[in-house]
Order: structure tokens, then C-alpha cells, then sequence
């Protein structure tokens, strides 16, 4: 052969072009969405199943739209262990951080750090939301995820000084995301038309 | 140094070397199926550039040979077949890249 086989390079291509398909991407601002909808309408019970519609939404877009395109395959554990590793941190942490500032509250009234946060909501948002945006990306190792977070940290630092309601934030966002997931997304049908061969050999 | 010596070691090193695994097309599978757990065959065309038929014949050949384990089942109703490495095809694969990097390391500048 030619060509050198490099192991690390076959790995990095098959886990990419499996995720080429921009599901993540719509699963993503459909998040945002529901988030500015949760907002909006004063809708807390809407952040409880948006997790559960998310993972529901990108189990069934991988299967009805990327499986029967690019074919199935499964990654090795260490990366479903990344996944689990970054969901069980960030459900510690905002469990904690929950209790932590409810406790602090019904002792003592709204404590001056939480009153900070309050006071600058985009900064804690865009911080809180690019934060996620790093562990997504670093759990799918998929690097335009790491993008959104920047962009994601740039419009709501930009937001705290550009005073405009936080929906019209949370809606370009989710726009952008979702554009680009749809680009992705029909580049992937392009790329990829169904086949009618079977593995039946 | 014996010269005789080294030259033993590298035909020794070259007649190590896995067959079934050298043939490109196969090594281009076994490489693909030795970074995943496990695929069908679907992706692994689109993977390898290779033709159906020419995955289906040199599959079962590496299944002859013990080193893919070839799994049917049935999802929502359709036939689906799956292949992934078995350990004896791991440990071959793994000492095919040993013997061939000592060939290569062992040939004179």
C-alpha cells in the first residue's frame, strides 16, 4: 500500500463523518429554543423533559436518518464513558449549586454572591451556557461545539452591554445553530443516499 | 555481531508476517475494525472505499480465519449483520504492526 495507515487518523474519520450529519446541531438549538420558551412563558416544568425530548429527538434522528445513510457502528467504551462522565459531573455540580443557593436563601434572604448573578444574568447565562457548550464538546469531541460556546460567550458579553430582551439573544443563537445544522444535515443527504443493499450476504 | 544472525532475524521478522492480514483490502478492514467496537458492513464501505463484494469475500475470509466475528440479528424486523474483531484477530492485528514495523526498523539506510 501506498499509503501509511494511521490508526488514530482512521478512528478520528469514522467518528467524524458518523457525525457530519448535523443532529447535534438541531438537537442543540432545539435546547435553546425550549430554554427561551421555558423563559419566555414562565415555564420551569418545561426545563424537566427538555433533556428527556433531546435525547429522545437525537436517538431517533440518528437511527431514521444517519444509520440507514453511513451504516451502524458502534464506538468503543472509553468514549460512552466521556459522555457519562461529563453528564454525571454537570448533574452533581447543578444539584449542588441548587442546594447550596437554596439553603443560603431561605436562611438568610437572597445572599449577595446569588444577587451578583442575578444582577448579571447575560453574563451568567452566556458564562453558564459556554460552559456547557465545552463539556458537550469535549464529550462528542466534536470541535464546532467548542465554537458555540465562543459565540455563545461573545453575544452574551456583547448582550450585557447592548441592552435587547434576552429572548432575542437566545432566538439568534438557536438560529445560527440550527442553520448550521441543517446545512450539515442536508450536505449528509447528499452525501450520503440511502442504500437498498441489505448486509444479507 | 554475527551477520548471519541479523539476517536470520529479519527473514524471521518477514515470514512472521500474517498473510491473511497483509493482503491491503483486508488490512484496510482489519485497521478500520481494530479503532471501533463494531460496524456493518454499510459503513465499513463507505469507510474503505471498497465494493460490496469486495468486503462480503475478504470478510469471510478473515472470519475463516477467526479474526471477525460476524453477528446476525434482526432490528425492527430486518436482517442486519455486524462484524467486529475477536480477540485472536486484536492480537494478530497488534502483532502484524509489530513485525512489520521490526522489518522496516531492521532494513539497512
Amino acid at each position: 500500500m501506498s499509503k501509511k495507515i494511521d490508526l488514530k487518523e482512521i478512528e478520528r474519520k469514522a467518528y467524524t463523518s458518523y457525525h457530519q450529519d448535523g443532529v447535534i446541531d438541531v438537537t442543540i438549538a432545539f435546547v435553546v429554543f425550549v430554554f427561551n420558551i421555558m423563559m419566555l412563558s414562565d415555564m420551569p416544568w418545561l426545563g424537566g423533559i427538555t433533556g428527556i425530548l433531546a435525547i429522545s429527538f437525537y436517538a431517533g434522528a440518528k437511527k431514521l436518518l444517519t444509520v440507514p445513510r453511513i451504516g451502524y457502528v458502534k464506538f468503543p467504551q472509553q468514549r460512552a464513558q466521556r459522555i457519562t462522565t461529563v453528564t454525571v459531573v454537570l448533574g452533581v455540580l447543578a444539584f449542588v449549586a441548587g442546594i447550596f443557593a437554596f439553603m443560603q436563601t431561605t436562611s438568610q434572604g437572597t445572599p449577595a454572591w446569588l444577587q451578583l448573578l442575578i444582577e448579571n444574568y447575560m453574563l451568567t447565562i452566556g458564562t453558564a451556557g459556554a460552559t456547557l457548550f465545552l463539556l458537550g464538546g469535549y464529550a462528542f469531541k466534536t470541535k464546532r461545539v467548542y465554537a458555540y460556546a465562543l459565540l455563545t460567550l461573545a453575544m452574551f458579553v456583547a448582550g450585557h452591554f447592548i441592552i435587547f430582551p434576552l429572548y432575542y439573544y437566545l432566538t439568534v443563537l438557536g438560529t445560527l445553530i440550527l442553520l448550521i445544522g441543517l446545512i450539515m444535515m442536508i450536505r449528509f443527504v447528499r452525501k450520503y443516499p440511502k442504500t437498498t443493499e441489505t448486509a444479507e450476504e | 555481531m554475527d551477520p548471519n544472525k541479523t539476517n536470520d532475524d529479519e527473514l524471521n521478522a518477514i515470514q512472521n508476517i500474517d498473510k491473511i492480514i497483509h493482503e491491503p483490502a483486508r488490512l484496510l478492514l482489519m485497521a478500520h475494525l481494530f479503532v471501533i467496537e463494531s460496524a456493518d458492513f454499510l459503513f465499513l464501505q463507505h469507510q474503505t472505499g471498497l465494493t460490496w463484494g469486495n468486503i462480503s469475500s475478504h470478510l469471510r475470509k478473515l472470519e475463516n480465519a477467526g479474526y471477525v466475528a460476524v453477528e446476525k440479528q434482526f432490528i425492527d424486523k430486518k436482517p442486519h449483520t455486524t462484524l467486529k474483531l475477536t480477540d485472536k484477530g486484536r492480537r494478530a492485528f497488534k502483532e502484524y504492526r509489530k513485525n512489520m514495523k521490526q522489518v522496516f526498523e531492521d532494513l539497512p539506510e
